[in-house]
């Protein structure tokens, strides 16, 4: 068979797998539109590249070229984007197939997937629960087996979050790693695309191809491409921390026993386990959701009906479809956080809110910096407090659902590399370990990933 | 944190939202938890002397938040034939292609 031949049985299986798939509403892409563009990209795609062949879900606030770009919201239904992001663009290069465009809560506001205008994802182990969000489509469609790797976003552990629940692995870079450009923005400091797969080294190969330096993003760092590691023998000469403050007294019992679990075995596998605290910790989830809200409020008023998407006319002057179009495009969550975004920033409660969240924020990373300067390499927690909850469970309460992202939020808030890899069972249902790096160790944080993946039982109860 | 139904009235029109009276109770009761909530911050003693902190390359950093005028020599009501409420006024596109015609 011809390199080409492969690229194309490649993708009509992942075009056959992506429909078998479809009960789950993971992927927004219609079937027979998703098909032609697999073909047609297969038939295009250059043989010498890393990926080649491969097919890569992307969620669907990433811009593409080959599809819509709707970011869940009914504000951008239908939206062709006329540019791809350059993630998208360095996976074409490297040979991958884009595999359509994945579910999500509604501009990445979101830890179930449940606020998305298309309709929830449903977890691929049992439907009458969450895949988490806000990539959870993304996240549903790797753990069903639909797509080796696809392509997330992070501003507070979207694709971490995700992956623990539906039991995949979930990397998030350090900030500026992997450039943002055509990644549809919601907190511009904290925003990152990320990678979600089978295996930390599909995972680890798809983020190799997107990172490195992008002159279109000054916020992405003048760096060559992430180099893969080898998989260690041992972690010898690894410091992993265990911050306290990640294993409350409340903490799921069964979660504690997959960490606990998870720990004796980085010990065996050599590294030197050490307690360490991260005082501002309690902190983080609060600082996060002013931050991330006020950053929202000014990067969604370009949403007005004029520029994107649709139109919700019947306005008798601009300001008038300006709010007609926000009020009826935006879904409830999104309409929420940017109410909390625009009431921190006002006068008034700038100080209270906004300004001390900054001051917050510089505390917690420098809680990280403290522990990393005295010697740790890594640090080790649980990814979630819980497993993957009921569908409708968290919906009426945000502050409930805020919670969940309670563990991940600092690695964003801090700009550290982090990943997510199974570490076992509760009840049946997946749950995540996580690696915290320090600022450009990706490579040392998936060094110790690929050891824990290999060491841990990802599919015995805990 | 109480907000009141008027608070969420102001802000949803700074935010350019149309917010329906019937919703108002909810955004009211949820915006008020959420503002309780992450108040805790307050908690931890006001340090001026924190920097913030901005991830990625040190060529990318916040600028002073102030508010500037535009950078023109002349106001836009100045120089336009019509300006309300920071918007220039003109005639319709089919009003405007009717009177040309």
């Amino acid at each position: 068979m011809t390199e080409v031949a492969d690229a194309l049985a490649s993708a009509r299986a992942a075009a056959d797998r992506l429909v078998k798939a479809k009960r789950l509403n993971a992927c927004l892409t219609p079937a027979k539109e998703l098909r032609k563009s697999l073909l047609a990209q297969a038939a295009a795609a250059h043989p010498s590249g890393v990926l080649y062949g491969m097919p890569v879900a992307v969620k669907d606030n990433i811009c593409t070229l080959e599809y819509v770009t709707s970011c869940g919201s009914r504000i951008l239904e239908g939206y062709r984007s006329p540019y791809e992001a350059t993630a998208v663009n360095k996976l074409k290069a490297a040979g991958a197939l884009i595999a359509g465009k994945t579910n999500c809560d509604e501009f990445g506001m979101g830890s179930s997937t449940e606020h998305s205008a298309f309709g929830r994802t449903l977890h691929p182990f049992d439907k009458t629960r969450v895949p988490g969000g806000s990539s959870g489509g993304s996240a549903a469609l790797v753990a069903a087996g639909a797509v080796p790797a696809a392509l997330g976003s992070e501003t507070g552990g979207s694709v971490r979050q995700p992956a623990s629940l539906c039991g995949v692995v979930g990397i998030k870079p350090t900030y500026g790693r992997v450039s943002r450009y055509g990644l549809v923005a919601f907190g511009s400091s904290l925003d990152q695309i990320g990678v979600l797969g089978r295996s930390v080294h599909d995972a680890a190969r798809v983020l190799s191809v997107i990172s490195g330096r992008d002159p279109k993003d000054a916020t992405c760092e003048d760096r060559d491409s992430l180099r893969l590691p080898n998989v260690p023998e041992s972690l010898q000469g690894f410091v992993i921390g265990i911050p306290k403050e990640y294993f409350p007294p409340d903490l799921d019992p069964a979660v504690r026993r997959a960490c606990d679990r998870a720990i004796r075995l980085l010990r065996e596998l050599g590294a030197a386990v050490r307690d360490v605290a991260l005082p501002h910790t309690q902190y983080a989830v609060p600082t996060y959701y002013i931050i991330a809200p006020a950053e929202a409020s000014s990067n969604l008023a370009r949403y007005d009906g004029v520029r994107y998407g649709p139109r919700f006319d019947g306005s008798e002057d601009v300001r008038a479809l300006y709010r007609t179009t926000r009020g009826e495009g935006f879904g409830a969550e999104v309409r929420r956080r940017v109410l909390v975004g625009t009431y921190v920033l006002s006068s008034g409660y700038y100080d209270a809110y906004y300004r001390k969240a900054q001051q917050m924020r510089a505390l917690i990373a420098q809680d990280f910096r403290n522990v990393f300067d005295r010697g740790v390499d890594l640090l080790f927690t649980p990814t979630t407090p819980t497993p993957a909850f009921k569908a409708g469970e968290k919906i009426d309460d945000p502050v409930a659902m805020y919670l969940s992202d309670i563990f991940t939020v600092t690695a964003n808030l801090a700009g550290l590399p982090a990943i997510s890899v199974p570490i076992g069972r509760v009840k049946g249902l997946p749950i995540g370990g996580q690696l915290v790096g320090q600022a450009f160790l990706d490579d040392e944080m998936l060094e110790a990933a690929y050891a824990l993946e290999r060491a841990v039982p990802a599919g015995e109860e805990a | 944190m109480s907000v009141t139904h008027d608070d969420v009235r102001k802000i949803a029109r700074l935010a350019e939202f149309e917010v329906g009276e019937e919703a108002l109770p909810l955004l009211a009761e949820h915006m008020s938890r959420i503002l309780e909530y992450v108040a805790q911050i307050n908690a931890v003693p006001a340090s001026e002397g924190v920097k913030p902190f901005v991830p990625g390359p040190d060529a990318v950093r916040f600028r002073p938040d102030e508010v500037k005028p535009p950078p023109l020599a002349f106001g836009p009501a100045e120089f336009a034939p019509a300006f309300r409420d920071g918007f220039f006024l003109v005639p319709k596109l089919g009003q405007f292609e009717q009177e040309q015609g």
